[in-house]
């Protein structure tokens, strides 16, 4: 197989990869934003609750959450597993990195002066715009380099779907390394990996400037 | 001075350790591909390749080890002195001649199978059109649809390739696959003790099974060779291939005499 081949066909697997990518952030910057609020409520109940599910999200390896939503309801409940695996692997990519997410909002909302909500509510912001308005835009700035941390390693993360047989880029590329007996494959992931991050590297870094309001 | 004394002992100490060592015969296993090898109730590492394995080093007088491999990087491992043999059910591959590895006289005609659910409907290779098959990767199921059954491949709708046949047979198990291609002794085992799935009496792809060295290693093949020749000889092989009934009827060396 020559190396044109090998790109070809890997570069076929980085398009599920980057729908996992793409997918995952999608629905788990908004939900973490959800957890993270729930774990901050005043609602001693919801608080414990959301801090229960954090703790098992990030206690347990990504590969077991994956197995659990793909293969759990067949075991447990006898529904089919899905075809379509980018279904299973993004609610459990989505669920995981929600869980992270809302911890590096929570840091950054926690961070926030008391004194600016006390001079909120003195100039009749009421809660909610006093959150939207004042808090949020500063809090966005403060986590871009916590949530980039996160985004980076997702990236690299998407690599594990292969447990549950979902055909993404790395899977490939273990394929052909297998049938050739050859390294270069991995070499090849390697740089789409590395080259991927370059990207989202340089759009987070970009995003950072823009976000240099009240400087 | 007594400390530095202390010191050149351990190192010495290590140094014969490691010279020890050297006499140690390291054998490369899949932990996941019963019968030939697996975790066994006591978890202990057994299975059929396992037993011989220990068995040859004793009558080569060789310490044994065992280390687990992840079989799709097997080769590396190896020559990364991680383990000295492959050997665990592996079929010869032309490649791995290719690339230097020294291979053994071969000891298992493997035939590849397919199992489907009982009420699939399903009952050749042929009624796979347009189906869904899982395989492990790495395997040589894997290796035969990409290579001399390419042609089955096409008729798929998609080939999904599975970490472990534990997997691939979960998916089936699940609906999320119609058949999984894989090795005769390993459907036969998993086959036994689950209702609903049946192995199609119908075998595809003729490979064999041997053991992979390093590159220059043809000393060490030929002393493990000669070691498994004498337990045929004196019975042991026979002895051990019983336990395992599933795949005694495809041992070379058992069906030559």
């Amino acid at each position: 197989m020559t190396l044109g081949t090998m790109v070809i066909k890997m570069g076929e697997g980085f398009g599920k990869t980057c729908a996992i990518f793409f997918l995952t952030l999608l629905f788990s910057l908004p939900l973490g934003m959800l957890v993270a609020l729930l774990r901050m409520s005043k609602n001693r109940f919801l608080s414990a609750v959301t801090r229960g599910i954090i703790s098992v999200l990030r206690g347990t390896p990504l590969m077991l959450q994956l197995l659990a939503v793909t293969y759990g309801p067949y075991y447990l409940f006898g529904i089919s597993v899905s075809r379509n695996k980018l279904i299973p692997v993004v609610v459990a990519f989505a669920i995981n990195y929600a869980a992270y997410f809302a911890e590096i909002y929570r840091g950054g909302i926690e961070s926030m002066p008391v004194g600016q909500y006390e001079a909120a509510e003195v100039l009749g912001y009421t809660k909610a715009q006093t959150f939207l308005r004042i808090i949020l835009p500063q809090v966005m700035k403060r986590i871009i380099p916590s949530v980039t941390n996160e985004v980076v390693t997702l990236v690299k993360d998407t690599s594990m779907a292969f447990t549950v047989s979902y055909q993404e880029m790395f899977t490939i590329g273990k394929q052909i390394a297998n049938s050739q007996t050859s390294f270069v494959p991995f070499l090849v992931a390697g740089l789409f990996y590395y080259v991927f991050n370059l990207l989202v590297d340089f759009t987070m870094g970009s995003f950072e400037k823009r976000m240099g309001y009240y400087r | 001075m007594k400390k530095a004394m202390a010191w050149m002992l351990a190192a010495i100490m290590l140094l014969t350790c490691a010279a020890a060592a050297a006499d140690t015969f390291i054998q490369g296993i899949d932990p996941e591909y019963p019968p030939f090898s697996y975790l066994g109730d006591n978890g202990e590492y057994t299975g059929f390749d396992v037993e011989i394995a220990k068995a040859a080093c004793e009558v080569a007088g060789l310490e044994y080890d065992v280390f687990a491999v992840d079989w799709d990087n097997k080769l590396i491992q190896l020559d990364n002195h991680e383990c000295d043999v492959i050997w665990s059910g592996m079929t010869i591959l032309d490649s791995m001649k290719a690339a230097g590895y020294v291979i053994s006289a071969p000891y298992y005609d493997n035939t590849q199978v397919l199992v489907v659910k009982k009420d699939s409907g399903i009952t050749s290779s042929a009624d796979l059109a347009g189906k869904v098959v899982a395989v492990q990767l790495g395997t040589s199921g894997e290796a035969l649809l990409n290579g001399d059954l390419s042609a089955l491949k096409d008729t798929f709708q998609e080939l999904v390739t599975s970490q472990s046949f534990l997997m691939a047979f979960t998916e089936l198990e699940g609906n999320a696959v119609d058949a999984v291609f894989v090795d005769l002794p390993v459907a036969a085992a998993y086959v036994a003790d689950k209702d609903g799935l049946v192995i199609l009496d119908e075998q595809l792809g003729a490979e064999q099974y041997g053991l992979a060295f390093r590159s220059g290693d043809e000393e060490l093949c030929a002393k493990i060779e000669n070691a498994v020749q004498t337990l045929v000889e004196n019975g042991t092989y026979a002895e051990i291939a019983a336990k395992y009934p599933d795949i005694v009827n495809n041992l070379i060396f058992l069906n030559a005499k």
